[in-house]
């Protein structure tokens, strides 16, 4: 019996078990006496937050997980004040880098060996990537999800919620992979209509005949096989918003039909006798340059007109490379998820090459590299090795073959090694062997351009 | 000059982007100060941005922001001191003083973030990092910093 018996432990002993145990454990924990301040702190709590143990402990809890219920709706002091546990309750915090996590919080009482109250003790965890997984489902997206520190969409962003606000139709102009749709989408969910239908229509996918029932619905008997009245996208959109994609792909006959509509507010199902009005904003977008079209006679000019009552310019991802690693992170968060991997992130070779490729393909084609490399990537960083080889043949845009001089050639070797060192002159001149002002000299002498963000 | 602080009772709100009162100081150069109070009915992130700019603040101080709200704001021209907590009377004693960026005001994690940054200045992220016991590792987010840093400078 004796070899069975209990050794004593120390408080201290005590303490540390207690504290290994919580750091054990993969959600966030900690715990509040009565006047809510927090008396202990594990690591998961301290990855999530970004505020360490040694700074949480102590203070007052709203401080530490500066969640958007703290001050009006906090789950604790429900907990306190009538003894019931909440679970899985989904709010945001912000946390020590200024991010805006979603996070499902869980609360429940923390008694004495008597059955006297210390205190209540929450669980977290981080919802963050199923949450975009959710969004990605369900395209709610709005501004805080698009992702960017460029100057450009920083500017976008500040003019945006007029835009929204306005009935008018917008013209949405940018390459190929670049986040019209999502735009639209903001938009949308940002303007009085948000709680009204949202319908995309990709104008390019379908022949002329098919876009018209598709866009005005038909009647019943208009044609062999209607057999009953089926609703177009306009009728599906009453009081939202009809997204038209690809709008300069659509033909000169088709242009016309779409002009009615936006002038009279009225169309005509196919086989209808009667107009049927309609409350739709139009939202448009094309990968085309529709000015340029006019001029060529191959968009109407008076549609143009009629649909760029606003027009919004996407950059391109090559002039807005310093949102490159931002995307990347959101990629790897989101593949290793959906591939339940743990890839922690990139190298600084793969990154560097990341960093100097041009993206034709734009944000889209960023998100195939990416899952490209988590086939061959299991776990830790994405390697060189790992990136396909047409990412390793640039050819900077603007060497022009065949007329190099000595400053051309210098002034193309520069901007690479710029590039290549995400415009980071110090390091580039590091590189080079080259003082940093001797860098700086030869930028403005050979007049290279650096990333306009960068230029002030 | 126009310095608005997100509140709640008497205190600076911990969440701005969660926030729904506004104490705005307007001073004249002078000791005059006239303070009014406005609610701000939206939560849409980007709304508060344009909110701020109508009203037309040169400054905010605020407790927890997100950074898209916060460079957003920062874009408009307006100053944002950010992660700022105490009680309002305090942190305008603080603000006029020049000691806002004391630790005594930083939210816990926040400690030499709450220095005004118009467009985009240092946070010292990667100290609370490692501070927090998070692993510095050669990641995207590794880079955001140097790349935060000179795309908003």
């Amino acid at each position: 019996m004796s070899g069975r018996s209990r050794p004593n432990k120390t408080s201290f002993q005590i303490q540390d078990e207690q504290s290994a145990i919580l750091d054990s454990i993969a959600d966030g924990v900690f715990t509040v006496d009565k006047d809510w301040r927090i008396t202990s702190f594990n690591r998961a709590a301290e990855q999530i937050t970004g505020v360490s143990r040694s700074e949480a402990i102590g203070q007052l809890c709203k401080d530490v997980l500066k969640a958007d219920i703290c001050e009006k709706r906090c789950c604790l002091r429900a907990t306190m004040k009538n003894g019931v546990p909440i679970i899985d309750k989904k709010v945001h915090i912000i946390d020590a880098e200024g991010r805006r996590l979603p996070i499902s919080i869980s609360t429940a009482l923390l008694r004495g060996k008597f059955g006297n109250l210390l205190g209540a003790v929450e669980t977290f965890r981080d919802i963050s990537v199923e949450e975009d997984l959710r969004k990605a489902v369900h395209a709610r997206y709005s501004f805080s999800d698009i992702i960017s520190k460029n100057h450009k969409i920083l500017q976008l962003f500040n003019i945006l919620p007029d835009i929204a606000d306005s009935a008018s139709t917008v013209l949405i102009e940018g390459e190929s992979g670049t986040g019209k749709e999502l735009f639209a989408r903001a938009i949308h969910n940002l303007s009085p209509r948000k709680k009204q239908p949202f319908v995309a229509v990709n104008c390019s996918a379908l022949p002329d005949t098919l876009l018209e029932s598709e866009l005005f619905g038909y009647k019943a008997g208009a044609f062999t096989d209607a057999k009953k009245d089926k609703p177009g996208r306009f009728r599906l959109a009453q009081n939202g918003t009809l997204f038209l994609d690809e709008i300069g792909e659509i033909t000169p006959a088709m242009q016309v039909k779409l002009l009615r509509v936006l002038q009279e507010k009225t169309y005509e199902p196919l086989g209808a006798t009667q107009s049927v009005e309609h409350n739709v904003r139009i939202l448009a977008a094309t990968n085309k340059n529709l000015e340029e079209l006019v001029r060529q006679k191959k968009f109407r000019e008076d549609l143009y007109y009629r649909i760029n009552v606003f027009k919004i310019t996407l950059p391109p991802l090559c002039e807005r490379m310093e949102d490159i690693p931002l995307l990347i992170e959101h990629f790897i968060n989101r593949f290793n998820v959906l591939q339940k991997k743990s890839v922690t992130g990139v190298s600084d070779e793969a990154m560097t090459v990341l960093m100097s490729y041009s993206y034709p393909g734009n944000i889209r084609e960023l998100a195939n590299i990416i899952e490209r490399a988590f086939i061959l990537c299991k776990t830790g960083l994405i390697e060189k090795r790992h990136l396909p080889e047409s990412l390793f043949n640039v050819k900077s845009s603007e060497s022009k073959e065949g007329s190099l001089c000595l400053r051309d050639v210098e002034a193309e070797y520069l901007a690479n090694a710029l590039r290549q060192n995400n415009w980071n002159f110090p390091q580039t001149a590091r590189q080079l062997g080259i003082h940093k002002s001797t860098l700086y000299r030869k930028i403005k002498s050979l007049g290279i351009k650096p990333f306009p963000s960068i230029q002030s | 000059m126009k310095i608005a602080l997100s509140i709640f009772k008497d205190s600076i709100s911990t969440v701005f982007d969660a926030a729904d009162q506004l104490l705005i100081l307007e001073t004249d150069g002078t000791n005059g100060q006239k303070r009014t109070m406005i609610r701000m009915g939206t939560t849409e992130p980007a709304n508060r941005a344009t909110h701020l700019r109508e009203q037309g603040i040169n400054v905010l101080i605020c407790g927890a922001i997100s950074w898209p709200l916060q460079t957003s704001i920062a874009s408009m021209g307006i100053t944002v001191y950010p992660f700022v907590r105490g009680t309002v009377e305090e942190i305008i004693a603080a603000y006029h003083d020049g000691r806002l960026n004391s630790e005594d005001f930083a939210m816990p994690g926040c400690i030499g973030r709450c220095q005004g940054s118009g467009m985009g200045r240092g946070q010292g992220r990667r100290c609370r990092r490692q501070k927090a016991g998070v692993p510095h590792e050669t990641s995207a987010r590794g880079r955001i910093k140097k790349s935060s840093f000179n795309g908003l400078t």
